[in-house]
Formats: structure tokens, sequence, C-alpha cells
């Protein structure tokens, strides 16, 4: 009886989770059909071929779903992983793929609890802060409940001289700066600055001057580094109070307080990593999270070359607009002109699709060189790698700038093929968008290979030799060899180095901008914004919108900051799912 | 027994001659790849000795052989640029070498509360595009001063001022030493300061020349940073930034062969600075490729 | 040259695992103290609270008296010696060993001589220039108690000093080690997994298992007065033979009844049962390999079994035996004590007798482990 509705219940899920199953495979189909349209119709390729291939991947794999469900599924809900061990390869393949589908809301369900529980955390961290604050006054003699007022005073009334002026110090010097500048940086943040430019006639000159006056990049600026010297205020108010409260504890247990002489000691000793660190995080702070968080906050303003905040227009808060034009299909300028959203989006697609080739076809390829140097048997090891490693050498601007010229129109190969009678016209490396965009990717494993030979180099060499003794002795090939350890290996370990190479593909501004400077000129795109070209990946998008005539900073945070989330949501998501991180011992 | 021997020695054959082939493939391949990767460069030397048009042309060898572009070089700002990347990438590779160190080290062997988060912190902000901070920066560094003409120090500090968070791969380094000689040198009286000093700073010389390499071949191919803070000035441009405007659509046509004159001049050092060390440079990539 | 004292140590990683419950223990001036247990026992990371390694959770630290739980090792004025030597590997023998002292700013004639000296008693003074990477596992172990040595500090360390050598050598070192300590005639705390060194070297032993010291006591009290079935099982090679009985107490006296058999306790250990006042109930009874002896197939409660494994260990054989009920149990045997005939006769399948010592046995209680005589 029991067991009768225990199954029921079973099934009524499996038939829930079934269906969502079903729409996971379709997603997939349609993203397979997105992706390898994508790249087709960058070749010219109709898009109904990728639909046939989209259904050539998909169908066969509905169809094992289908067919194979229950057992499958069975397998999947069974904690006795044994199972999966008798199952056919196709099988194992179909189970794997759909072991990640239905992982993925499990997958969003963590980071949801991870989220939630961080949150948790800092507020009840906020709130022992406030606790232990509140008890320290109460329990503290009079020198702390002074410090609550005057920083540095407890340590200066209990003889740690040099800890208690540094703090008198820096309170001074904060307060100094909120009366002198730090209020009215503060109180303009809200309207960064309320007067322009204004023409004003000069009695004595008889002339009409500009007269200066409010900078919203200024108040911008200084806005934000009030509010960060404010936390560092606050959170020096707060080790003042823990202090206080050590220094009473120390005492009375009857052991000394640290004098000034052992607090520098301690410095590069037990405090030494404080001292170390101090100079690096102070560069990050500023020249880093500084020009982020400023940034960030330009996104949400108008910001340009018609609004530059001093000596045409100030500048303003503008909410979410910039988002909404950003992300909008309608084109905000009216006309034939293409909305922002469609240029993202053609941007993005030929960014992903970059990364995808510039990373995949470097990493096999420069992995097949590092193999073809290390076999056995091949002389002049030293010798094949550094001719490779020339391009590492050269500094990139003058490789890339040159080689870029030589596939121009008039370029060296163009003539040279003209010369010869091979071709009648010059071949349009640069002018046609397809050609472009191969010639890059091809290109790029010119640059690239030789990098990945160094990287895969050592890690070949590291892969146990009993390893393929022993899969040899087992009656494996060379190829098997490859497939069934080699690669597995290499994969495992560069899993990681495979992330930041795809997000760093993503951002990689100097092969593209040198090579091609973005060209060919996608018209229909740029009719958006800037002079958006068929290989412009978004970061030197986001260049080119900065430096037209127009300079719309506010667009170009927005895109940056698209930049980030999708760069973070593929690491969330690799990184999740990468095996390196999931068993860390496997290879050890 | 005999027979036995004779099929053995056959297969022996096969086998010696499907390795000579394989090798011979791979020479073969390894022939072409090295043709193709060394034609740009051999191009753009014979190039640069090329005085019969200052343009370019359908053919390699040039006709008519000598230094006039490399003459031509010293009538422009050429000189100034070098200089400018030199010292830039001089100061870079000695500041940034300290910072990068200090960051990883304690990274590596000290265990406080804020560092799994410090990371965490870091590996976030490396997700936006640093590009964006140049907005800013210049106009912060202008307010200084340090733009345009005296774009070399402001150059200096933005390189080397958030070069902190560059610290995996010698943060991956210094975890393979192995911390019981930390604190065997601990409990031998050293103190921390001294553990870095006496014990760890002798152990890491091939990551402080790879540090130190890196750092300094930066500033040689850097375009976008220089090209900002430089902002059009002449006398501020580096290396990178000025040979680019020289390959402009109004400049080309006079200034492909001094393009390449300068190239050669400026890949020469470095290039032979970089295979000299690349030994280190090879240790740093592996370690840090594998330690993510 | 000092005495050491842990009160209530504990140690509690970040993830709030507990390494080390409430450590309580005193060491005094000059004594022999070898913390051993299997791994991930606590051992290696109390001793590495006592050297300021590891910050200490709970409790205190005394090296003479003085509370050291926030000093830095330096200030401890302790000597350690690694598991894996620890030898710096970019200076040479002599500069290794001359460390510490250079760090104390000792002038380099006293130096000199310092060095030297310690060399000369641990053999290695015609490697003082090379680097370690130039030295055989034994000679490093050599360099890495020398450098520990010119230090004449309170209290000597040695973290698993011998673990990474080969047998062979293991035995050596453990005699030089023995010698040593009558040398420096310093406070020791040695940590080793391995019982045999734990019983040779020390003083006393501390028999740590998860966390938990499980017995403190001379090598003599541990082996013959286990206070509970892990230290039984613990110490002594081949390990103690465990098996569930009664115990039936008749008239005054003790018997015990495995497999069977009906064999009286005797001896000292009768006595203590009386006097904890033990009556007849369930126990665990626990004999040690060399407590078992063949006994005639005619014999008085000869329990019999049949051999699985022989174990020529020259001097002595080990019998790993099953009894009918499948109980598998090891008996040792001096080899001198067999004919030549019945050695011959001692293969798989062969049928023996076996009987056990009524006067050396154990009485562990099923449920606590403990022993019944000394469990408290």
């Amino acid at each position: 009886m029991t067991n009768d509705m225990k199954q029921g219940r079973q099934s009524g899920a499996g038939e829930w989770i079934k269906i969502l199953a079903a729409v996971g495979v379709v997603l997939l189909g349609g993203l397979i059909y997105l992706i390898v349209g994508g790249i087709f119709s960058g070749i010219g390729v109709p898009m109904w071929v990728s639909g046939i291939i989209a259904a050539v991947i998909i169908v066969p794999l509905t169809l094992g779903c289908l067919l194979k469900w229950d057992k499958l599924y069975g397998v999947y809900k069974s904690t006795n992983k044994m199972e999966t061990l008798r199952l056919s390869k196709t099988e194992k393949k179909i189970y794997g793929l759909m072991s990640i589908v239905l992982g993925i809301p499990a997958f969003f369900k963590n980071l949801g609890l991870t989220i939630w529980n961080a949150i948790k955390a800092a507020f009840s961290a906020i709130g022992k802060e406030l606790a232990d604050i509140g008890s320290t006054f109460v329990h503290g003699d009079w020198k702390t409940k002074i410090s609550y007022v005057v920083m540095g005073f407890g340590c200066l009334a209990r003889g740690q001289i040099l800890r208690g002026l540094l703090f008198l110090l820096f309170e001074a010097v904060f307060i100094g700066y909120m009366i002198l500048t730090g209020s009215y940086w503060l109180s303009m943040l809200p309207s960064l600055g309320t007067q322009g430019p204004t023409k004003e006639y000069d009695l004595i000159l008889d002339v009409e001057v500009t007269a200066y006056h409010d900078n919203s990049f200024k108040i911008l600026l200084y806005g934000v580094l009030t509010i960060f010297f404010i936390i560092a205020f606050i959170y020096t108010w707060r080790v003042n109070i823990k202090q206080n409260k050590m220094a009473e504890k120390i005492l009375a247990s009857g052991k000394k307080l640290r004098s000034g002489k052992e607090d520098l000691r301690s410095m590069v000793d037990d405090q030494f990593h404080k001292t170390l660190l101090a100079l690096p995080l102070t560069g990050i702070l500023i020249f880093t999270v500084l020009p982020i968080v400023f940034m960030i906050l330009v996104a949400f303003t108008n910001y340009d070359g018609a609004h530059n905040g001093y000596t045409n227009n100030l500048f303003t808060w503008m909410g979410l607009d910039n988002f909404n034009t950003m992300l909008s299909w309608t084109s905000g300028k009216g006309g034939n002109t293409q909305s922002y959203a469609a240029t993202f989006g053609e941007v993005l697609s030929w960014t992903l699709i970059w990364a995808f080739f510039a990373t995949f076809t470097n990493y096999f390829l420069g992995m097949f060189v590092a193999m073809a140097i290390n076999k056995k048997g091949i002389k002049f090891k030293k010798g094949w790698r550094t001719i490779l490693v020339l391009t590492i050498a050269i500094p990139q601007f003058i490789s890339l700038l040159y080689v870029s010229k030589m596939f121009a129109r008039n370029g060296l190969i163009n003539q040279f093929l003209i010369g010869m009678g091979w071709i009648k016209e010059a071949l349009p490396f640069w002018e046609d968008a397809t050609w472009a965009r191969i010639t890059v990717i091809l290109l790029n494993i010119w640059i690239g290979i030789p990098y990945l030979m160094l990287v895969t180099t050592g890690i070949l060499m590291n892969i146990p030799a009993d390893l393929y003794e022993s899969a040899r002795i087992d009656g494996a090939n060379a190829w098997q060899q490859y497939q069934k350890i080699t690669l597995p290996y290499m994969l495992f370990v560069t899993g990681p180095y495979l992330l930041t190479s795809f997000t760093g593909n993503m951002n990689n501004f100097n092969v593209i901008f040198l090579l091609t400077g973005g060209a060919p000129t996608n018209a229909a795109a740029s009719s958006a914004s800037g002079n958006v070209g068929y290989t412009d990946l978004l970061i030197t998008w986001l260049f080119k919108i900065t430096t037209g005539a127009e300079s719309q900073y506010y667009l170009a945070s927005v895109v940056g900051i698209l930049v980030f989330v999708v760069v973070a949501v593929i690491s969330l998501v690799v990184y999740n799912i990468l095996p390196s991180i999931k068993n860390e011992e496997d290879f050890q | 027994m005999s027979e036995n021997n004779v099929t053995a020695g056959k297969r022996h054959m096969g086998l010696k001659a499907s390795r000579v082939l394989a090798n011979s493939t791979i020479y073969l391949v390894l022939v072409i790849i090295s043709v193709i990767w060394l034609i740009p460069f051999v191009c753009i030397l014979l190039q640069s000795f090329r005085v019969e048009s200052t343009y370019q042309v359908g053919y390699v060898m040039p006709q008519q052989w000598g230094l006039d572009n490399y003459k031509n070089l010293f009538q422009t700002d050429f000189p100034r640029w070098y200089v400018n990347t030199f010292v830039t990438a001089l100061v870079t590779a000695a500041l940034q070498t300290v910072i990068v160190l200090c960051m990883s080290y304690t990274l590596s062997r000290f265990r406080f509360k804020m560092r799994k988060p410090l990371m965490s912190f870091m590996l976030i902000l490396g997700m936006f595009p640093g590009m964006l901070s140049m907005i800013i920066l210049y106009r912060v560094l202008k307010d200084l001063g340090l733009t345009q003409a005296n774009a070399v120090p402001g150059l200096i500090l933005v390189y080397v001022a958030s070069s902190g968070m560059g610290y995996y791969v010698s943060k991956g380094f210094f975890d393979t030493i192995p911390k019981s000689l930390d604190e065997a040198a601990r409990v031998d009286g050293a103190t921390r300061f001294q553990v870095l000093k006496k014990i760890i700073l002798p152990l890491s010389k091939p990551i402080v020349i790879y540090t130190v390499l890196t750092a300094f071949m930066g500033p040689w191919g850097d375009y976008v940073f220089a090209r900002y803070i430089s902002f059009g000035t002449s006398a501020g441009m580096n290396v990178a930034v000025g040979l680019y405007n020289w390959l402009n659509k109004d400049q080309i046509a006079t200034r492909y062969t001094m393009f390449c004159a300068g190239g050669v001049l400026v890949a020469i050092p470095v290039a032979v600075l970089f295979m000299c060390l690349q030994r280190y440079y090879v240790e740093g990539v592996t370690g840090g490729a594998v330690k993510g | 040259m000092a005495s050491v004292k842990l009160t209530d140590v504990k140690k509690v990683y970040d993830n709030n695992v507990t390494a080390v419950h409430d450590f309580n223990l005193d060491i005094k001036d000059k004594e022999f103290v070898v913390f051993v247990g299997p791994s991930g026992c606590g051992k290696s990371t109390t001793m590495r609270m006592i050297a300021g390694l590891e910050d200490i959770s709970g409790g205190t630290v005394e090296i003479d008296g003085v509370v050291v739980n926030d000093l830095q090792p330096k200030d401890r004025d302790i000597a350690m010696v690694f598991q894996n030597y620890a030898l710096y590997p970019h200076m040479t023998v002599y500069d290794n060993i001359a460390f510490s002292l250079r760090l104390k700013k000792m002038p380099e004639d006293e130096i000199y001589e310092k060095v030297t000296n310690a060399a000369e008693v641990l053999g290695i003074t015609e490697y003082l220039t090379r680097k370690p990477r130039a030295l055989s596992g034994g000679q490093r172990q050599r360099v890495a108690i020398g450098r520990a040595m010119v230090r004449n500090s309170k209290v000597f360390l040695m973290d698993e000093p011998l673990s990474n050598l080969d047998a062979k050598l293991r035995n050596q070192m453990r005699a030089e080690i023995i010698l040593l300590r009558k040398k420096l005639d310093t406070t020791f705390i040695y940590v080793t997994h391995d019982q045999t060194e734990a019983m040779t070297l020390g003083d006393r032993i501390v028999i740590m298992h998860d966390g938990y010291i499980e017995q403190v006591g001379t090598p003599m009290e541990v082996f013959e007065m286990p206070r509970n079935v892990f230290v039984a099982e613990f110490i002594g090679a081949p390990k103690m033979n465990l098996m569930e009985t009664e115990l039936e107490c008749s008239g005054g006296k003790y018997y015990v009844r495995p497999f069977g058999a009906k064999i009286e306790v005797t001896g000292s250990k009768a006595e203590e049962l009386q006097k904890k006042g033990v009556g007849s109930r369930k126990v665990l009874l626990g004999v040690r390999p060399e407590h078992i002896t063949l006994a005639d197939a005619s014999a008085e409660d000869a329990i019999p079994c049949k051999l699985e494994v022989n174990e020529m260990m020259g001097s002595e054989l080990h019998l790993h035996v099953y009894t009918p009920d499948e109980t598998r149990l090891i008996v040792r045997v001096p080899t001198i004590n067999l004919s030549a005939e019945k050695r011959r006769a001692m293969v798989y399948g062969a049928q023996l007798y076996i009987t056990f010592e009524g006067k050396v046995m154990h009485f562990f209680d099923k449920e606590t482990t403990k022993n019944l005589i000394y469990g408290d």
C-alpha cells in the first residue's frame, strides 16, 4: 500500500521532470541552431543548413532520451551509482547529458542558497558588531568610553602612545577633510552639480568670457572618494573600539600591553602580511576599484562628449535610462537605424564565436605541435621551440601590425599572388566580413600556438610515463593513447586555464584592434553607435564608443557592465562544471 | 624456433619503418610551420633595408639595399618614443616585481581572515574590462599633470598600481616551496621578514626573473593605455603608439619601410632578452597555467 | 632543559573540526615523551601547538612555567626536527646548521666551534660544505638533527623524524637518537605513528586517537596494562587477539570460556579481578599472540583450529589460524620450540590445537571498550 503510493508519487515527479527535460532538449537544439547558424551565416551559409545540423544532433538525442528515459532516469535517481557502469556506450552519453540538464535546477538552487546565506551571514555579522559596540560601551571603563568620541584616547591613556597618536591623527584628518571639502562633494553628489559654465560679460576687457562653475566629473569622483573615506573611517573607529576592549581584557588578566616598539617589530613578524599587502592593495584600491566604481556609476548618468561635466554641459543622473536604451529592441534614433540591442547582440555573438575558436584552435593545435616536438626521436627540439617562440618574444604590435598590412588589399601577399598571375583581383582579406573573420582567427593561431605549446609541453611531460606503458600493454594504439590518457589528463589539468583563456580572448583587444581595427564596417550596426565592424569584439566596440566624436562614456560603461555580466556568468557556470574543481584529487 | 625469429624480425622492421615514416611526416610539418612562423619576421627585416620604395611592394628581396630607413628614423620622434618606452619598461619591471611578489608571497604563505574574500574579490574585479578605467584614470592623471608630454610617469603609475592583481603565477610558484622550510626557519629564530629574505627569496630566482621579464616586456607592446595617456602628444608616446600612427592611411605610403626599421630596432633587444631568459619564462608559464 | 605543561589544550580548525580535545599533560624536565597514534589523531597538531606553528584554540601551553600561547616560535626557545627534514636547499650543510646561531648574532668563531662539534657527533663532518640535495636520506636526517642540536634549546621537538627512512636505516637512527638523548640531556617530545619507536624511545608514551588521549604511561604500563581496546590493539606487534567470551566467577576463582574451552585465570590478574569485585559476565577477552601456545590434541581444553597463513620471521613463526567458528587469531611461536618435523607440518589447512596462558589475559567491556581492571 505505502509502497504503491510511493511509486505513484515518484512517477508523478518523473513525468514532471520528463517535461522539463524535453524542454531542456528543445532549448539545447535551439542553442545549437543559433550557434551553428551564427557561425555559418558569417560565412554565407543559409540558416536552414544549420537547422538540419541542429536536427541531426537533437533528434536522435530526443529519441534516445524518450526510449531510454525510464531506465536512465531510474539510474539517475537511484543512489547506487554502480548501475551507471552497466549502461551501454550511447546510453552513457545520453545519461551524461541528462545529468547535466537535470542538474541545472539544483545549480540555481545552490546558487540562490549561497547568496541567501551570504546575505544572512552579512546581516548577522553587522548585528553582532553593533551588539559588541554597545556592550563594549556599557562594560568599558571611562577610557574606553571617551575613545568612542576621541579615537585613540584609550590607547594613549594606557600608554600605547604610537597607536593612540595614529588613531587621533586619522580622526583629525578625517574631520578636517570633511569640513573643508568632503561635505561639499557629498552634498553635490545627488545632483552632480547645479550650475554649468556661463557666458559672462567682462566689464574691463569688454568681451564675453566663459565662467566655469560646478564640475560634474570631479563631484562624482570626489564624491565616491569621500564615501570610501567615510567607510574607512567607520572601520578604523570600529578597530579603535575593539582595541580598547582587548586592552582592557589583557590588563585585567595581568599582562602587559604591547609597546610602540613592539608594535613596530610585529610589522615585520606576526603582522608582516599587513605590511606586505599595504602597498599593493592601496594601488588596487585607487587604480582599479575606484575607477570601476566610478565607471559603474557613469552608466547611470549622461556623461558623454557633449556633457563633459565642466567645459560644455554638466552631466547628471539618468537612472536606468541607458540600460533601457542598450537593451531595448526599438531604435533610439528612429528611422532606419538599428537598435542598440540588435547591435549588441551581433557584437556579442561574434565575440563568443571568436573566443570559442581562438581558445580551442590554439589549444588543440598548440597541443599537437607540442606533442610533435616532444615525440621521441625528433631532433632539434630546442630549435623548433625557439623558432615558434619568436611570436612571443617580439612585441605584438610589431608582428600584428606588420602581418595586418601583409594581408591588406595592396599588401605583400595580394601583390605577390597577382604578380605571380595566380589571382586576378586582390583577395578581400580585410574587406569582406567572412574573409576578415576567418583571417583573424587564423592569424590568432599564428600568435597563440607558441604560447600554448609552451604551456602544454610542461604538462605533457608531467604525465607519468607508466600510464602510457601500461596502456600500450593493454593494447592501446597511438590515437587511443591520446584519446584516453593525454586528452583527459590535459583537460583536467588545464580546465581552469581554458576558462581564463576563453574570457581573456573575449577581451582580446590587442589582436583584433591591431589586425583589423574592427574592419570591415558593419553599416547597419554602426547606425546604432560607434563605427562597428564585423570583427569588432565588445571590448573594441567599447573603445570605439569612448573615442568617437560623441564619446558616449555612459554607453561604454553600460557595455562594460554587460561584458562583466557575460564573463561572470560564463565563469560561474563553467567553474561549477569543471572536473578539476569538482574532483580535485583525481589525477594527483 | 627459427621461424619465430624470422617473424619477430619482420615485425621489428615494420615497427622501425613506421616510426621512420611517422618521424619524417613530423619533420615535414615542423619545417612548414617554421617557415610560416618565420616569413613575417624575415620580411620585416628585409624590408627595413629596402631603399627603392617606401611603400608595400609585391616582392621580398630589396632591389636596393641601404640603411636609409634607419637613418630617417632619427629625423623623427622615434628616438624619443624609444627612450620613453625603455624607461617605462625598466621602472615598471622593478616596481611591478616588488608589488607582485609582496602580494603573491603573502597570499601563499599567510593565513589571515580576509585572505579568501580578498582573492575572490580580486577575481571578480578582474572580470571588469580594464579599459573602462582608462577614461577616468586619464582625467585623474591629467589633473596631476601626468599625461601628454609627461605620459611616462603616468603610464608607469597605471601599470604598477594595479599590478597586484596579477599574482596568480608567482603565488603558484610559492605554493610549491614546502611550508616546512618557513616553519623550520621560524623555529630557528627567524622573524617572518627574515624568512622571506633568507629562505624564500634565494629560492625564488626563477619566478623573480619571470616576473621581471614579463613586467619589462609588457610596456613594449601596450598600445591602448599608452595611447590614452599620451593623447596625441608625440613627445609622450611609446613605440607602439608612435609606430601605429605611421601605418595610418595618410602616412603609410612614406613611412611603411621606416615602420619596419623601427620594428626591428624595438624587436631585437626585447627578443634577445626573452630568448636569454626563455627557460624562466617557460617555467612560469607552465606553472601558472597548471595552477590556474 | 625545561618542563612543558599543557592544560586543556584544544585545537579547532576554521571548518569547526576539532583536531585536539582538552589535552592535559605534564612533561617533566629532561623527560622523553612520545606522542603516538594513527594518522589524523592530533599528535602532530599538538606538537605544532607547542612549537607555535599552529594557533592554540583553547587552554594553555607552558614552557618552564611561562605561558607561551602568544609567543612566536622564535621566542619559545625550542628546537624542532621535521618529518621531511626541511633543510634549506640553497644553503650548505654548514650554513644550515649555523642558521639559527647566526640569527642570534653569535660570533663566527663560536658558531664554527658549535657546528663542527655537532657535525662530529653526528658523523657528518665531511659533508659540511655540500648542499642538502647531494646527501642521502640518512645524512639529511643527521643534518636536521644537527641543526636542532646546536641551539641548546629548552625543548627538543621531533615530528616523525624517521618515517622517511628505509627500515634498516630507521633502526640504526633509532639507536642513535637514544644515544643523542643521553648526550643532550634535555626535554624531548617525539611524534610517531610507529609503536615500536614509541616503545623503544619513550620514558613515557602518550597514545592518542581522534584528538583524545587514550592513555599515558611508561612503555611497560601501556603494554601490560592497556586501559582500553584501542591501546591494547595499538601497542604490540602482531596485535592483540580479541574475542567475545564469558567470564565465570565461581568459588573465588575466575574462568574464561573461549571457543568452548575452560581456562582458569591465574596470578595477579585473578587477584585484580577479585579486588575490583568483577562477577560473572560477558567480556571481550584480549590475548597477545605470544601468550597463545600450541597444545597437544589430547590436552584438556585445547582449542582446535586450522592454519591459514604461516609467516616465518626467523626466530619465530606468526601463525594465522581460525577456530571452528571462523574467528581469526594470530599465534606467535618461537621457532626454537618446534621440532623440524612440526615445522614442516605447518602448512595451509593443518590442524592445530592451541591454549591460552591464564596469567596474562586482558578483559574489556564490550560496550565501553574499557579494561575491566585498569579501565578507570
